[in-house]
């Protein structure tokens, strides 16, 4: 061999060497772990990735390499920092939570705070009191994902890691005794597994009080979507097409026409030239309606609403709601409006009628209805005066400006063209392409011009019915926005100046999308089976996301006295309620507690429970084991005792013997030692 | 054995158990107590806290949370106190031990309701714990710890036998109390030659051996003289058994005598108690002669015993 090629070898055997020594080193190592803390971590590592996206990278990124560092710590590859530098990143971590939230209050600042103290304190974590502590908060860590987002895919991923915090506190309680690593695992499932029966009375029995017991401080509206609280035309040039499910409604009768399917929120009242907003600022300083003058006829219309949260106080009704959710208000321009931002899912059942009168017998302020800049829209002025003139009245001006809109080529359109200048000049003069928003700002422009009251309403239109639920679903995409006008003797009436634009002056873009749904349109937008069954599953998982939010999320106070009623407990009081619970409760824990302690309430052991088979037969015939007798023991004696016997003990010895202690038992030895043990009549 | 309601609840049998009783015991559900530990105190205030959250934030899921924790708290309490029923608890051979030693109390664990028990801890009343699972059917041998201080015989204190599984949030425990009495010799002072060893010093390693020193005379056998000085020939003649005497044993053997002694009572014992140990060693006849009681002078291990018990019940009553 040359020198060269000895020398690769050499470098062969070497590489190999090292790469089997750090093999055996590292195995040996993840022998050394203890248990409870591998869990530990792991849970912990699992609960902090869905705040990866929410909490400053400034925080969880440092969260992380503490979690990292832990673990080589637990590994023997490092040491836990000094005193001095454990007291500096509680400093460094208060200091980035300070910069990031400029606060320690507050929920996001909350949150992040008790992350990053809750991986610091990985850092000093001794004794098996330490292991506790983090374990508790770490639960409290799966409390803090749910402020966020309580979907079903993000409750079942928090469910497996509450599995493994579970498994930590089982490791935990069993130091240094030996055992597979999944032992702990099945324990902490089975105890779950029956906790979960218990879980689920006190979930619906558990007496639900409604929140909040202090005031929330309002939260910058981060991850708000759908409406905002102001409009503006000719500023966005393509409207979202978010699919997203705004909220879901379950009528009790037949569902309204789809052309009473108008979903109010919010009354724009003040216009600035270019954005439509409410002057009364922040929707919580709103003063309460006085003028509750309402008169409706007709029949009712009774739902449930389920509402996704969306940050915002503003909650949707069918026009026109005449009762209230609770914990909610009506402004003067008849919005519903939440004592708190919805912040997770929410569910309140309404009456609607569509056929009403509202505020017919006083004319609304004309300083709040009139309002109009003075240097706004000169040409649309030169119009309305034109239009006004026209007219015998308002309902008739009304009549003339929709005409308008049918007859000239205004076009409905997502992607509008950019407005520079006057936005509302330049969408009835120039462009004339548009969606809701320029229709309704130019719509009340007109009317203000000529005097009569108007206000902007957003809001939702239509939805669409889920044939697997028998729900009605509103998506963020079905946002739209119309106007209410004031009209003698008749008060405020919903005009849609959208609605009349002939379909054949509607684009479709591509994903035939659209916020108008007009009936037919859908037809055109998707074709072939793969698309049917695509929107099939849609439909089925947004009835399971219904579910889930009916039941798990939105259950309150209404749904739970709706659940006793059809249970026949409604006539209950509170003790009532609670004598019904601590009975089922006791009732439930009866049963766990007759599975857990009768005998052999665990799995039982095949292989010990052949043996202990066997050594009853012996024992009926006087040949009792003694208690701290061996196998091995207990065979001589039986041997020495019963000679005829000799082989089938030996047999049924060796088996068990093997089963135990074997490092590889036999496969089919269980088999053969239950034959044995059968076979074996002394 | 049914208790009244008034034996039931002395709260002596929280914290001792019940009274002494003789041979195995198996734990039935009235022998088992339990509470929560200080972590199950903390897990329910956090509990409290999350509730409070979950109404504040109206977090549907954080309902879920809490109640199925709370429902884990339940379910926790049965299995821990499952965990500690049905074993069967056997104390093993006691052997006397000296004053002074750290000594390992044997007690044998067994399951007796097909099901494993995990993490059972058994101790002695201030003594360290010692643990270990306990297979189905099976049994697990544990050595406790205690410590032997003062001479005599002791009663065995109650044997306290606990579990925190599976969540350490409720601690289970039971007391076996078993009327089983340990011995516990006097400590064996430094080592000092025998009495009289000093006058008999050549015979120490000489070709006669050990305390055969001079031929004193014969006489009859008596139970316990060694083979070896039996005189074979006179029993060859028909003349019966009959010993040898020799000088060394001073015709009865070497006494160990109060007398001898100096110091107070427990040193005067210690070295006593020194000395039966080098004598057994020897392999010599030794008799031990204390104020109240004297023993005839013999070999072997049950002088031995004999010896060390007389000298660890010195002064008490009944002994």
């Amino acid at each position: 061999m040359s020198g060269a090629g000895r020398l690769h070898g050499l470098r062969e055997d070497l590489r190999e060497g090292v790469g089997s020594y750090l093999r055996r080193a590292l195995a040996w190592r993840w022998r050394l772990v203890d248990p409870a803390r591998l869990w530990l971590l792991a849970a912990l590592c699992l609960s902090l990735l869905p705040h990866l996206g929410r909490l400053p990278w400034l925080l969880i990124l440092p969260a992380m390499l503490l979690l990292a560092w832990r673990l080589a710590f637990e590994l023997r590859l490092a040491r836990l920092p000094t005193r001095g530098l454990r007291w500096l990143l509680v400093g460094l971590a208060l200091a980035a939570t300070l910069g990031s939230y400029q606060t320690v209050l507050g929920r996001q600042a909350g949150v992040a705070l008790l992350v990053i103290m809750l991986c610091l304190k990985l850092m000093e974590m001794q004794r098996p009191r330490d292991v506790a502590v983090v374990i508790g908060l770490n639960y409290f860590v799966v409390i803090t994902v749910f402020l966020f987002d309580q979907s079903l895919l993000m409750g079942a991923y928090m469910l497996l890691v509450v599995i493994l915090i579970t498994t930590a506190l089982v490791a935990l309680s069993r130091p240094g005794s030996e055992r597979p690593p999944w032992a702990d695992l099945r324990y902490a499932l089975v105890l779950l597994a029956q906790a979960a029966p218990l879980a689920l009375l006190l979930f619906v029995l558990f007496p639900r009080i409604d929140g909040p017991l202090w005031h929330l401080p309002e939260e910058a509206a981060g991850a708000s979507t759908g409406l905002s609280d102001s409009m503006s035309p000719g500023n966005i040039s393509r409207l979202g097409d978010d699919d997203a499910v705004a909220f879901r409604v379950q009528f009790d009768g037949p569902l309204p026409p789809p052309g009473q399917r108008y979903w109010r929120a919010l009354a724009l009242t003040h216009f600035d030239g270019r954005r439509w907003s409410n002057p009364d600022s922040a929707p919580h300083q709103r003063p309460p309606a006085r003028n509750l003058d309402l008169q409706v006829n007709g029949t009712a219309v009774d739902y449930t609403l389920t509402l996704e949260p969306h940050q915002r106080r503003w909650l949707f009704a069918l026009d026109m709601p005449v009762s209230l959710p609770r914990q909610s208000s009506l402004s003067p321009d008849f919005e519903l409006l939440a004592r708190e931002p919805v912040a997770s899912v929410q569910q309140y059942r309404l009456r609607s009628f569509p056929d009403y009168r509202l505020q017919a017998q006083q004319a609304p302020d004309a300083a709040r209805y009139g309002q109009l800049p003075a240097a706004a829209a000169p040409r649309a002025r030169l119009l309305a005066a034109r239009l006004w003139a026209e007219s015998a009245d308002a309902a008739d001006y009304v009549q003339r400006v929709l005409a308008l809109f049918r007859q000239q080529p205004f076009y409905y359109t997502r992607r509008p063209p950019h407005l520079a200048d006057d936005p509302v000049d330049g969408f009835l003069f120039d462009t004339r392409r548009g969606y809701c928003e320029h229709y309704a700002s130019a719509f009340s422009v007109l009317m203000r011009a000529a005097g009569v009251p108007a206000r902007v309403m957003t809001g939702y239109l239509g939805g669409e019915t889920n044939p697997l639920g028998d729900y009605f679903m509103v998506r963020q995409s079905d946002a739209h926005a119309w106007v209410e006008v004031w009209l003698q003797g008749r008060g405020w009436v919903r005009v849609d100046p959208t609605a009349v634009i002939p379909p054949a002056r509607v684009e479709v873009d591509a994903r035939g999308a659209d916020g108008l749904r007009i009936p037919g349109l859908d037809a055109l937008a998707g074709s072939g089976w793969a698309q049917a069954v695509w929107r099939r599953a849609g439909f089925a998982w947004d009835n399971l996301n219904h579910y889930w939010n009916q039941w798990v999320v939105g259950y309150d106070r209404d749904s739970q006295a709706t659940l006793l009623q059809a249970l026949g407990l409604g006539d209950l009081d509170a003790q009532g309620l609670a004598a019904v619970l601590f009975t089922a409760l006791g009732g439930v824990l009866g049963v766990l507690a007759w599975r857990v302690f009768r005998r052999g309430g665990l799995r039982r052991d095949p292989v010990a429970l052949a043996y202990a088979r066997f050594c009853a037969k012996l024992g009926r015939r006087g040949l009792a084991r003694g208690p701290a007798e061996g196998a091995e023991q207990f065979s001589r004696r039986l041997r020495a005792a019963r000679p005829d016997l000799a082989p089938q003990v030996i047999l049924v010895t060796r088996l068990y013997q093997h089963l135990r202690y074997a490092r590889h038992p036999p496969r089919d030895g269980l088999q053969r030692l239950q034959a044995a043990v059968r076979r074996f009549h002394p | 054995m049914g208790l009244s309601l008034a034996q039931r609840f002395r709260p002596a049998r929280f914290l001792r158990g019940e009274g002494p009783e003789a041979g195995p015991l198996t734990l039935r559900a009235r022998r088992v107590f339990i509470l929560p530990t200080r972590r199950g105190l903390v897990f329910a205030g956090l509990l409290l806290s999350m509730l409070v959250g979950a109404i504040n934030y109206n977090v549907g899921l954080g309902f879920s949370l809490t109640f199925l924790l709370a429902a884990l708290l339940l379910v926790a309490m049965l299995h821990t106190y499952r965990n500690l029923l049905r074993l069967r608890v056997e104390l093993g051979p006691l052997a006397p031990v000296f004053c002074g030693q750290q000594p390992r109390l044997p007690v044998i664990v067994g399951d007796t309701g097909h099901a494993a028990h995990y993490a059972i801890a058994l101790r002695l009343p201030g003594e360290a714990a010692v643990s270990a699972d306990v297979p189905a059917d099976g049994w697990a041998r544990l050595e406790l710890p205690y410590r032997a201080e003062r001479r005599g015989r002791h009663a065995l204190p109650p044997i306290t036998l606990e579990t925190r599984f599976p969540l350490g949030l409720y601690r289970a425990w039971a007391h076996a109390h078993f009327a089983a009495q340990l011995l516990v010799y006097p400590r064996p002072a430094a080592p000092t030659p025998l009495p009289g060893r000093r006058e008999h010093a050549a015979g120490t390693g000489g070709t006669h051996g050990r305390g055969t020193v001079d031929f004193a005379g014969l006489r009859d056998y008596r139970h316990g003289d060694s083979p070896r000085h039996v005189h074979w020939k006179a029993s060859a003649r028909g003349q019966g058994l009959v010993t040898k005497q020799f000088d060394g044993e001073r015709s009865e053997g070497l006494w160990l005598d109060w007398a001898a002694t100096r110091g107070g009572v427990e040193a005067r014992l210690s070295l006593l108690t020194r000395w039966v140990l080098e004598a057994d060693a020897e392999g010599l006849r030794y008799g031990l002669r204390l104020p109240t009681e004297v023993l005839a002078p013999a070999a072997g291990p049950a002088q031995r015993r004999r010896c060390l018990r007389a000298l660890a019940l010195y002064g008490e009553t009944g002994a």
